[in-house]
């Protein structure tokens, strides 16, 4: 068994007066603020940006050290954008195995560091570098070509997948960590600038730094805020180019198949996706079965995911839209999120009476997914 | 984009001159760019086979933000071409994004793709571009 027993998150936006050791240790200070130092077995870090952008090794001993850990055990765990889920992953390992009874899983990265040019180079090593890597993806330029893909396809138009980024700005409105904390109509997301079109501006996560911090722990004892049941995951193909169907992440599918094998998940009240782009969102959804394949985005435009909709209640937090996409810190926010959901402690938009809840991460366009299962204790 | 090694371009060469698929000797199917394995049933048994040099656009995009290495040429259109026996995503050229729309029929031309503004160095490969009077 094992609890999430503290969470910490430190608000999304561009914190160019702290480093990535500072945003790590104030979340992770937090978090710990029922534990003593020498009871943590281990230190999970999760960061992507900080060896992409060759700025500091062994990350994890320094965050230790930093934060007042000398000693402690600590690994860093990098898998692109689905790091931080994968860092959970390792974490929740080292607990069932009985290696540790008490672990703190962190996740920071800062993407204002760097001009965006720069940035825009990195995201294109979410990709195989040896094939579309080559070309100038930047930003976007792979899931602006699923985007298209899905519009002709499925029949669906530009302005029905623009509800997704405006429901994903009316429930960050009360999130106090996320990024951008203001409405936008799903008309104003076709007049933004296009980043890689049908992609625009808005359909696309802010660049901003983040760290978030949870400790697991192997007994349920004390202040226990949700059990983390399970967490599984899948490889993929390595290109869009590849499987018959561009549409369908086989490595999501494959990875949610492990998780219900592993549990039994009769009902899903609150999910934490990785919509890093509107398609992404839209094809997470599609993947988990909670629509049927080209129904998501109309299901989105409905209502069907929001807050008092039929389905589970959707990216609460905003969603990486949002909320922000701080790469290695992403996945921790999203079972922070979740947890305080189940826990009836998240500080924004509310699930009431959430029970069960998933976090689900992705790379690029689906070489890894990683998908997790929470459930309420009491 | 930034940041390429000499040695890793130079490996890549082949595939990206002549547009050459990995072909999977127990299964048939080609992939691109060749990998150690098939990526649809795991064999290790690879041929090489060069691909059809033209084909349909399944889609693309046209996109902007692009890093500094390819911003004077921005938008950059990206696309997924399908070439029958195989799809390869990569740029189209020669067209504006008006001139683009998907079904259309592509042609490979060798062209430069990329250089690395700190090393200097330059990347050639293969673009596609809109068939004349398809
Ligand atoms: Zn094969």
């Amino acid at each position: 068994m094992a609890y999430i027993t503290g969470v910490s998150m430190v608000n999304v936006d561009r914190h160019y007066d702290k480093g990535v050791k500072r945003l790590a240790a104030e979340a992770s200070s937090k978090a710990l603020e029922d534990a003593e130092p020498d009871t943590l077995d281990y230190i999970i870090v999760s960061s992507s940006f900080t060896y992409a952008s060759d700025v500091q090794l062994d990350i994890a001993s320094y965050i230790a050290s930093y934060t007042g850990f000398r000693g402690v055990r600590a690994l860093a765990v990098e898998s692109g954008e689905a790091s931080g889920l994968a860092a959970v992953s390792v974490a929740k390992s080292l607990i069932d195995s009985g290696l540790a009874s008490r672990v703190l899983v962190v996740g920071v990265d800062k993407l204002s560091e760097w001009p965006t040019w720069k940035v825009y180079g990195h995201f294109s090593k979410f990709y195989d570098v040896e094939g579309e890597g080559m070309y100038s993806i930047g930003m976007g330029g792979i899931a602006g070509i699923l985007m298209r893909l899905y519009m002709e396809t499925f029949k669906v138009d530009r302005l029905t997948l623009a509800y997704w980024p405006a429901l994903m700005h009316s429930n960050a409105k009360l999130n106090p960590y996320a990024m951008l904390r203001f409405a936008i109509t799903p008309e104003k997301v076709l007049e933004a600038p296009p980043v890689a079109d049908p992609i625009t501006l808005l359909d696309s996560f802010p660049l901003g730094d983040g760290a978030a911090a949870l400790v697991i722990e192997g007994s349920g004892r004390g202040n226990v805020l949700a059990e983390l049941v399970a967490v599984e995951s899948a490889t993929g193909y390595p290109s869009i180019a590849l499987p018959e169907d561009p549409l369908r992440f086989e490595s999501l599918e494959r990875a949610y198949q492990r998780l219900t094998q592993r549990a039994d998940i009769k009902e899903v009240d609150v999910i934490e996706l990785h919509d890093s782009f509107t398609i992404m969102g839209i094809l997470e959804l599609e993947s988990l079965r909670l629509a049927e394949r080209g129904k998501a985005a109309e299901a989105v435009s409905r209502g069907y995911f929001s807050l008092g909709g039929e389905g589970p209640v959707v990216n609460p937090s905003g969603g990486l839209k949002a909320r922000g996409h701080p790469i290695g810190a992403t996945g921790v926010y999203q079972v922070v999120e979740v947890a305080l959901q189940l826990g009836g402690e998240f500080p924004g938009l509310k699930v009431p009476d959430s029970r069960h809840g998933l976090a689900v991460s992705v790379n690029g366009s689906g070489s890894s997914a990683y998908i997790a299962y929470l459930r309420s204790v009491g | 984009m930034a940041g390429f090694s000499a040695p890793a371009v130079w490996r890549g060469r082949t595939h990206r001159y002549r547009l050459v698929a990995g072909k999977c000797t127990s299964c048939g199917k080609l992939h691109y760019p060749p990998s150690y394995s098939c990526p649809y049933c795991g064999s290790r048994s690879m041929v090489e086979a060069e691909l059809p040099r033209v084909g349909r656009l399944m889609s693309y995009s046209v996109v902007y933000s692009v890093p500094f290495d390819s911003k004077s040429r921005a938008p950059v259109i990206l696309g997924l071409v399908d070439l029958g026996v195989a799809r390869v995503i990569s740029e189209i050229t020669d067209a504006s994004p008006e001139d683009v729309s998907v079904g259309m029929q592509v042609e490979a031309v060798f062209r430069r793709i990329a250089e690395d503004g700190g090393t200097g160095l330059i990347v050639y490969g293969i673009k596609f571009r809109p068939v004349k009077g398809a």
